[in-house]
């Protein structure tokens, strides 16, 4: 049994709970009294396991017949369905106030998806699509360079998360934007490296660009049309 | 309400009994979520047999490394068995890469310790139409003679004349099976 899975799961954990982290020690804009870490963990959680139903439903297996394929992660996982089942169970969770807790995890769901991305080096999943620049590597035994795509992901998941982090703790957005700015760095650093990826169909681009023209209106509904609601 | 900056995580809200009550109602929430998409995956699922599909060729390890070294085209080699869970789970990923490398590469099925009945119900239900070759190995000792061990399932990647590019242990992710193709076809 692997569990190289699980060591990448641990990085993303241990990424958005620094996050949180040093974020609480330089003040976190978002005001939020919730827990976030419970919020975000079972959010992410609950994301994978619905990803992993939809993935089995689209692939016609049945989850009763077979439930223990649901704990089979690595099998798949419809990226759309992990991100909105996720978002759903994040509302839940933070319904009396989930725009402040949206803001209070964006920098820390940028911070995890930077872990998990970072991952691919104990899952052995960082190269992909052929390449000749110069800092394109090879596996062992190879030939092929190739883009490093999973460092590529993590470098930028990592850099938007801390400009995120210090933009909330010393520029103090208006509520809802650091989220919706934190959707739209994640969408396009999606778009930008999944052409580089393996993947039998080039990945869900549609979603991605969903989701960025989701964060774009978000940003400009919370930065420019919303009233200012008081603090 | 807004309780002003947040304190480190580990010193954030203790769980009291109102949020154990909540996190008890998130839970039950989500079951019946998991429940409701069940019964929609029971409407979806097409796990019945296909009649009229044939069981696995038997095969041994002798004729297994012939085949290898006599091929003109890569391999991709997945060995699995009907009763193995994980073998399942990626069962649909090999059939859509099967059918959509089917021209730069020969993908090959090893059922091991398996009987043919259960054998049959697998093809029928994962790769009724995969352009997959299936042989039979019910003593389970190919694997090990090929360099890998009695877990299943195992892929092995294998080059035009049958050099080991590859083996992956375990449940074969999308990525690691594409990039391997890759690798096989362009390397």
């Amino acid at each position: 049994m692997e569990f190289t899975l699980l060591g990448a799961a641990a990085i993303a954990a241990g990424a958005a709970y620094l996050m949180l982290w040093w974020e609480a020690k330089h003040g976190n804009a978002a005001r939020c009294t919730g827990n976030l870490w419970e919020i975000g963990v079972v959010s992410a959680v609950s994301g994978i396991f619905i990803g992993r139903i939809v993935a089995m439903l689209v692939d016609g297996t049945n989850p009763i017949a077979h439930p223990a394929d649901i704990i089979l992660v690595r099998s798949g996982v419809s990226t759309a369905g992990a991100s909105i089942g996720a978002a759903i169970v994040f509302l839940w969770q933070a319904r009396k106030e989930p725009i402040y807790a949206a803001d209070g995890l964006s920098a820390a769901a940028l911070a995890g998806l930077a872990g998990w991305s970072a991952g691919c080096l104990v899952r052995g999943t960082c190269l992909g699509t052929a390449s000749d620049l110069p800092w394109a590597i090879s596996q062992a035994g190879s030939t092929v360079t190739r883009h490093p795509v999973g460092i590529y992901a993590a470098v930028m998941f990592g850099v938007a998360a801390v400009a995120i982090a210090w933009w909330k703790a010393y520029r103090r957005p208006r509520a809802g934007v650091p989220a919706s700015v934190a959707v739209v760095a994640a969408a396009a650093i999606r778009l930008v490296t999944e052409p580089f990826q393996p993947s039998l169909s080039g990945g869900p681009l549609w979603f991605y660009g969903a989701a960025l023209a989701v964060g774009i209106a978000g940003a400009i509904w919370f930065g420019v049309l919303a009233p200012r609601r008081a603090e | 309400m807004w309780g002003g900056q947040l304190a480190a995580p580990h010193l954030l809200r203790r769980t009291d009994l109102h949020d154990l009550a909540s996190t008890l109602s998130l839970v039950s929430r989500l079951v019946v979520i998991a429940l409701v998409f069940a019964v929609i995956a029971a409407g979806c699922s097409s796990a019945s047999p296909v009649e009229g599909v044939e069981p696995p060729t038997p095969i041994t390890s002798d004729e297994m490394q012939t085949l290898l070294q006599e091929s003109t085209e890569p391999i991709v080699l997945n060995v699995w068995a009907s009763w193995c869970t994980p073998c399942r789970s990626e069962a649909p990923l090999l059939s859509k890469a099967a059918s959509q490398f089917k021209d730069d590469v020969r993908f090959v099925g090893l059922d091991v310790r398996d009987t043919p009945n259960g054998a049959a119900a697998f093809i029928a239900e994962f790769f009724p139409d995969a352009p997959i070759e299936h042989y039979a190995d019910p003593s389970g000792a190919i694997p090990t003679d090929l360099g890998g061990n009695r877990g299943v399932p195992l892929t092995f990647f294998y080059r035009p004349g049958g050099e080991l590019s590859y083996l992956h242990f375990g449940v074969i992710d999308e990525r690691t099976l594409v990039l391997q193709i890759d690798e096989l076809v362009n390397g």
